[in-house]
């Protein structure tokens, strides 16, 4: 009966309650909705750079990723076909590519600039033709999306032979446009230079503006014709699903370690330092909302915990009285914290996730991020720990604002408790 | 052995410093079944005294014995118990649980003892049964009139089977006819289970059904 009189005593004032109520469900829609906000943000950040630059693991020569910036071409891949096989029967993996990395010249006859270019596979790493991005719903639940966007032109196609598809920026600055014919400089494998002519099959742009300033892309073989090698620096292995890219770099170290080859392999996440560092700076300013909403919310639950603790003065009285215990007392109202706690963390997160959900079909668009090149459309998504952090929070919020009121009404003098009117 | 026994009772209050003497030298012993009223004009310490018999209040000095025990020297979760085991309390404005029904309120002091759930709740209808209000059982305190609340207050105070039940004044917020009923009611519930009751008024009525009267003026029991 204890329990029903909490209960009881919580409806005792329906407006009141109500209006507590709104408060905790304000707090919890908020905090749902940031929540939401910020994951689906992360969602697009990574498949972003899953899906235009780094894989969901990149397999490389041991050493590459420490040296390879000063001597690439000592790290070409070993027996290619035969580590490309391996990864490859491995269930879940989608797609393995190979890559290689270059630097380079960049010549249009009167402009000439420095770039880095990546020799990717078109059969493998495709491209969106900007007109697909037009509606950006459509765009955001492409399982592809985050491929680079092909601007001009078009992207490259699996026969292509010497054609080259230019980072917008890179473009701009050498003025090029899709059917102008381009000269790339760069070292061969063995040390000599060599010189190609391409033709600008198309201007590409992705998520990350400083990318798209300086990166061209050619066919694999093109790059491996230009470098003069038969081989790659990295195998980009891409899966079906994300959220195995743990399992399947376990794996592959396995293999790697059966089969003694000379190479490592590293995550999405090993790679993209940016990324951490958004999800961090991210979760920090989720955490102060956490806190500052934490804050209301105490503060609503305490004032009603308060009013009706001075409301009920006699009737604590009469408890008292009638033989209840101090700490029974204590009990009673943080009870009643506990329930309002609860009651408006389930309606909270109930109510708060179908308006997040409402926000989400309609979408918000969002002007590009720092360092960004395209408007995105932000759909908060329900995240289910959110769900139940959130949950866990209320009721913890409405046992903490509790304590103070149910501390003093366990104190009160019980003559003093049965005069007041 | 009488069932109260107090000797030599003080109790005073300071205000703003003041001392005010509320209750001077109070010797009183009530014996077991007594309908006692104790009659006093307001000021003269008829509810300090209750209190301190009910074990709500404690004494400046002096003693007060319940069944034998010595209570000043018991914590408060002794006096909780001794108050759940062994007193019940009748108030002037009723005081019942306004979000419980009628029947709840009469079964509240019994969760204060180990009893299984159907007879807690058979023993409040019988009680409430044996008050006339069995067909309010449902009632929530707001529905019912003030006579029919204090009643719902007095089955609450039997039907744990106190050794005694204070009641302070249970007739002061009821019309003449009602306060009537309510104080016949008690009487009635003394003879039949044998049930002490001590009750404070400053109504001639009232104190005529008393089987004793105690007259208490600015502290001193005077008669």
């Amino acid at each position: 009966m204890m329990f029903v009189l909490a209960l009881r005593n919580i409806f005792r004032h329906r407006t009141r309650s109500l209006i507590t109520l709104s408060t905790i469900l304000f707090g919890c829609t908020a905090l749902i909705f940031v929540g939401g906000f910020f994951d689906n943000v992360f969602w697009q950040m990574r498949t972003t750079m899953i899906q235009s630059q780094t894989g969901h693991l990149q397999v490389y020569k041991k050493g590459f990723l420490k040296n390879g910036k000063t001597d690439p071409y000592a790290y070409f891949i070993d027996d290619l076909p035969r580590v490309e096989t391996l990864v490859k029967d491995i269930p879940e993996v989608d797609y393995v590519a190979g890559r290689i990395q270059f630097a380079g010249l960049l010549s249009t006859g009167e402009t000439t600039v420095s770039f880095y270019g990546q020799g990717i596979d078109p059969a493998r790493e495709k491209t969106i033709q900007s007109k697909d991005t037009l509606d950006l719903k459509k765009f955001y639940r492409r399982p592809d999306v985050g491929v680079p966007v092909v601007d001009q032109g078009e992207g490259l196609a699996v026969n292509d032979k010497n054609q080259v598809l230019i980072g917008r920026g890179l473009a701009e600055t050498m003025e090029a446009r899709p059917g102008m014919n381009v000269t790339l400089l760069t070292d061969t494998v063995d040390g000599s230079t060599n010189a190609m002519d391409m033709n600008t099959k198309g201007v590409f742009y992705t998520a990350v503006k400083s990318y798209d300033d300086i990166f061209l892309r050619v066919p694999l073989t093109t790059a491996q014709k230009l470098l003069n090698t038969g081989s790659v620096q990295s195998l980009v292995v891409f899966l079906h699903h994300t959220e195995d890219t743990a399992k399947v770099k376990e794996k592959i170290d396995a293999i790697i370690l059966r089969e003694h080859l000379d190479l490592e392999v590293k995550r999405w996440e090993d790679v993209t330092d940016f990324y951490h560092k958004t999800v961090l700076l991210f979760d920090t300013f989720h955490l102060i909302m956490r806190i500052v909403v934490s804050i209301v919310v105490i503060l609503g639950v305490f004032n009603t915990m308060n009013m009706a603790m001075m409301e009920r003065i006699s009737e604590i009285g009469t408890l008292m009285a009638m033989g209840m215990k101090r700490k029974a007392i204590l009990m009673l109202f943080m009870t009643e914290g506990f329930l309002l706690g609860t009651i408006g963390g389930v309606v909270g997160i109930t109510i708060g996730s179908a308006i997040v959900h409402m926000i989400a079909m309609v979408g918000i668009m969002m002007p590009p991020a720092p360092g960004g090149t395209i408007v995105w459309l932000s759909e908060p998504s329900i995240v289910p720990s959110v769900l139940f952090s959130t949950v866990i929070l209320c009721v913890f919020i409405g046992v903490i604002a509790s304590f103070f009121p149910a501390y003093k009404a366990s104190r009160l003098v019980i003559t003093d408790a049965l005069r007041y009117r | 052995m009488s069932l109260i026994q107090i000797k030599a009772l003080n109790k005073s209050y300071f205000l703003n410093k003041n001392r005010m003497d509320i209750l001077k030298g109070i010797d009183l012993t009530v014996e077991k079944g007594e309908f006692l009223a104790i009659a006093g004009p307001s000021g003269s310490g008829k509810t300090t005294l209750l209190n301190i018999i009910g074990a709500i209040d404690n004494p400046t000095s002096g003693q007060v014995f319940i069944d034998g025990r010595e209570i000043s020297a018991l914590t408060s979760d002794e006096l909780a118990d001794m108050r759940a085991q062994k007193i019940s309390f009748i108030f002037q404005n009723f005081n019942l649980l306004p979000v419980l029904t009628a029947v709840e309120n009469v079964e509240f002091p019994l969760l204060l003892k180990t009893m299984p759930a159907n007879e807690r709740r058979q023993k409040a209808l019988a009680a409430l049964d044996s008050v006339g209000l069995s067909r309010f059982s449902r009632h929530k305190p707001m529905d019912l009139s003030g006579g029919q609340q204090q009643r719902v207050a007095i089955a609450r105070a039997m039907v744990r089977e106190p050794l005694f039940i204070l009641a302070d004044e249970p007739t002061a917020n009821l019309d003449h006819k009602t306060g009537e009923e309510v104080i016949a009611l008690m009487k009635q519930s003394s003879r039949e289970k044998k049930i002490t009751y001590i009750f404070s008024t400053h109504d001639q009525k009232v104190m005529d059904q008393a089987d004793r009267v105690v007259r208490i003026w600015d502290g001193v029991i005077t008669a």
